[in-house]
């Protein structure tokens, strides 16, 4: 499904590109949930960036099914992979409903008008997470874990085969992490997507994902 | 929110709009009804006075508050707006610039030419100030900077203004200070057309940004994940509002509060974030609230029109707060 191929990563800072890491080589498939470990500051967060398009690759490929993803418009894009980051959400009245609703963007007119369809798939993807009774609560009032829970259904809604997670359990406690791998476990399991998740718990990686890409000192990097 | 209460709302604030026009063509110096219809005076209070005065306010009010919740969703921010960024204040500089031009080529009895150098003048300056702004929040995110630089970009702009007017010739400097306090009631039927086909631009184009909006308010970088073109979007942001702010402020000078306070309005009384209604209730809305404010300027006196900035400030100010207090919502 995602095909990694010499792939060096960085910034382009003025005219210098900066490189972060580099020979990365590595094969994820479909029903893969995938643990993204390093310490901080080795460039998992550029590499996420990469995938999801915001950063162009100094060098190398990613290809998702077998189409390089520098080669898909940002809605084509939208429809394969999905993310879910650290950054907060919240403020101007948002309402849990209104947050995973965005997940259908890429298929819905520039009125924003969703379809009965629309409708139906965000309220499918709010009672995958639990979440149903929380629809008209507004964002701010959640807890962390929910919050979490929130954006995890906001790109169920978005439909991708490929779901991204950027420290996903930074805010979370015991319970909540373990509650929110057994989701993702979940999700691979039965609807055969791909997950690709990055921490720094690794009690918690060892215990729910089947693979892992380890990124170490030196552009090392392992892929089990 | 429903359909049918999005349609109902929508149905109030039309019969509310429609009322103040009423009494915003009623109201004057000159009591309407004691003249005859036929009476040339009749005609000209009406058709040359006071009806480009009741539209000059609704094009000010809706497309002020049009520029407020677009700027606010573009920068994540609920004290964002035209006048407290110093985006009206970069159009009133230009505005000064150009009528000093102007009376020193002596071309003002061009109506078109003199009217057209001064609007592109205010909207090149209103262009100017949000792209610096834009600048500074891609720098930096923290809300705080962002509206403390939008301060001092105001402050500045008045300040070269100020030496602009200080120079000036007297008339100039009268024609100024009453245009800086902000009026409707100035405008001709030529003016309002003028300012129509821009205002309806504008208009149009921010409903084809409701998808790209509601992704926004995420935050950027969901917004790109989700299929939105975020480049694109900030430039037709930048320029539906420079155009907007810069076309209201050449004819109506810099009217504070409206562009900050109706979304925050809209979103507490509305209890929407849904870019589709945060659009058409700010749109009627503003134009309530800057009708109403001239309404309230006439009846306090008939012989003297009050400055419009004061009236929407003193009034709309302790609504904004009262409701906040009042209300547990999250406007931003």
């Amino acid at each position: 499904m995602i095909n990694v191929k010499q792939l060096e990563i960085g910034y382009n800072k003025g005219k210098h590109p900066v490189s972060v890491f580099s020979n990365m080589n590595m094969s994820l498939n479909a029903g893969d949930l995938v643990g993204l470990m390093g310490d901080n500051g080795i460039g998992k967060s550029t590499f996420i960036k990469t995938l999801m398009g915001n950063l162009t690759p100094l060098s190398g490929e990613i290809t998702l099914n077998n189409k390089s993803i520098t080669q898909y418009s940002a809605q084509e894009l939208a429809q394969q992979l999905s993310v879910v980051i650290t950054e907060k959400v919240g403020g101007f009245n948002l309402s849990v409903w209104d947050v995973v609703a965005t997940g259908r963007t890429p298929y819905i007119n520039i009125f924003g008008k969703l379809s009965d369809t629309d409708e139906q798939t965000v309220i499918t993807a709010l009672e995958q997470l639990n979440l149903l009774p929380l629809k008209d609560k507004l964002i701010d009032e959640l807890s962390d874990g929910q919050r979490q829970k929130v954006m995890i259904a906001k790109s169920l809604a978005q439909q991708t085969p490929v779901i991204v997670l950027d420290e996903p359990t930074a805010f979370l406690d015991h319970r909540s992490r373990h509650h929110l791998f057994s989701v993702l476990k979940q999700l691979c399991t039965e609807q055969g997507k791909l997950i690709i998740v990055s921490s720094h718990d690794l009690e918690l990686m060892k215990t729910y994902i089947n693979r892992s890409v380890t990124m170490a000192e030196g552009n090392r990097l392992e892929v089990l | 929110m429903t359909k049918q209460r999005f349609i109902l709302t929508i149905g109030y604030l039309t019969l509310l709009i429609a009322a103040l026009i009423t009494c915003d063509l009623c109201f004057g110096s000159v009591n309407l009804f004691s003249l005859d219809h036929s009476d040339p005076l009749f005609q000209t209070i009406l058709y040359d006075i006071r009806l480009p005065k009741t539209l000059t306010s609704v094009i000010a009010g809706s497309g002020l508050a049009l520029c407020g919740v677009l700027m606010q969703s573009l920068f994540r921010n609920p004290l964002a707006g035209p006048y407290v960024l110093g985006v009206s204040s970069g159009a009133s500089l230009f505005v000064a610039i150009a009528t000093m031009l102007i009376s020193s080529v002596n071309i003002s009895g061009f109506y078109f030419m003199g009217k057209s150098i001064v609007t592109l003048f205010s909207i090149g300056g209103a262009f100017f100030v949000t792209l610096i702004i834009l600048m500074v929040s891609k720098k930096n995110k923290n809300n705080v900077t962002l509206l403390l630089v939008g301060l001092m970009l105001g402050q500045i702009l008045g300040a070269l203004q100020g030496l602009i007017e200080f120079v000036s010739s007297a008339d100039n400097l009268k024609t100024f200070i009453l245009w800086g306090m902000g009026s409707v009631g100035s405008t001709t039927m030529e003016d309002v057309w003028f300012m129509l086909p821009v205002y309806l631009a504008a208009v149009i184009a921010a409903f084809f940004l409701v998808r790209s909006l509601n992704a926004i308010l995420l935050n950027e970088q969901y917004a790109q994940n989700l299929g939105v073109n975020v480049n694109r979007l900030r430039v037709t942001i930048i320029i539906i509002t420079a155009l907007l702010v810069g076309v209201i402020t050449a004819f109506c000078g810099p009217i504070a509060f409206v562009g900050i306070s109706v979304p925050i309005a809209s979103r507490l009384f509305f209890k929407t974030s849904h870019h589709l209604h945060q659009l058409v209730f700010c749109l009627l809305l503003g134009a309530c609230v800057v009708l109403t404010a001239d309404v309230i300027c006439q009846l306090v006196s008939n012989q003297l029109m009050l400055p419009i900035n004061t009236v929407t400030t003193i009034i709309g100010s302790p609504v904004v707060i009262w409701l906040l207090f009042k209300s547990k919502l999250s406007v931003g």
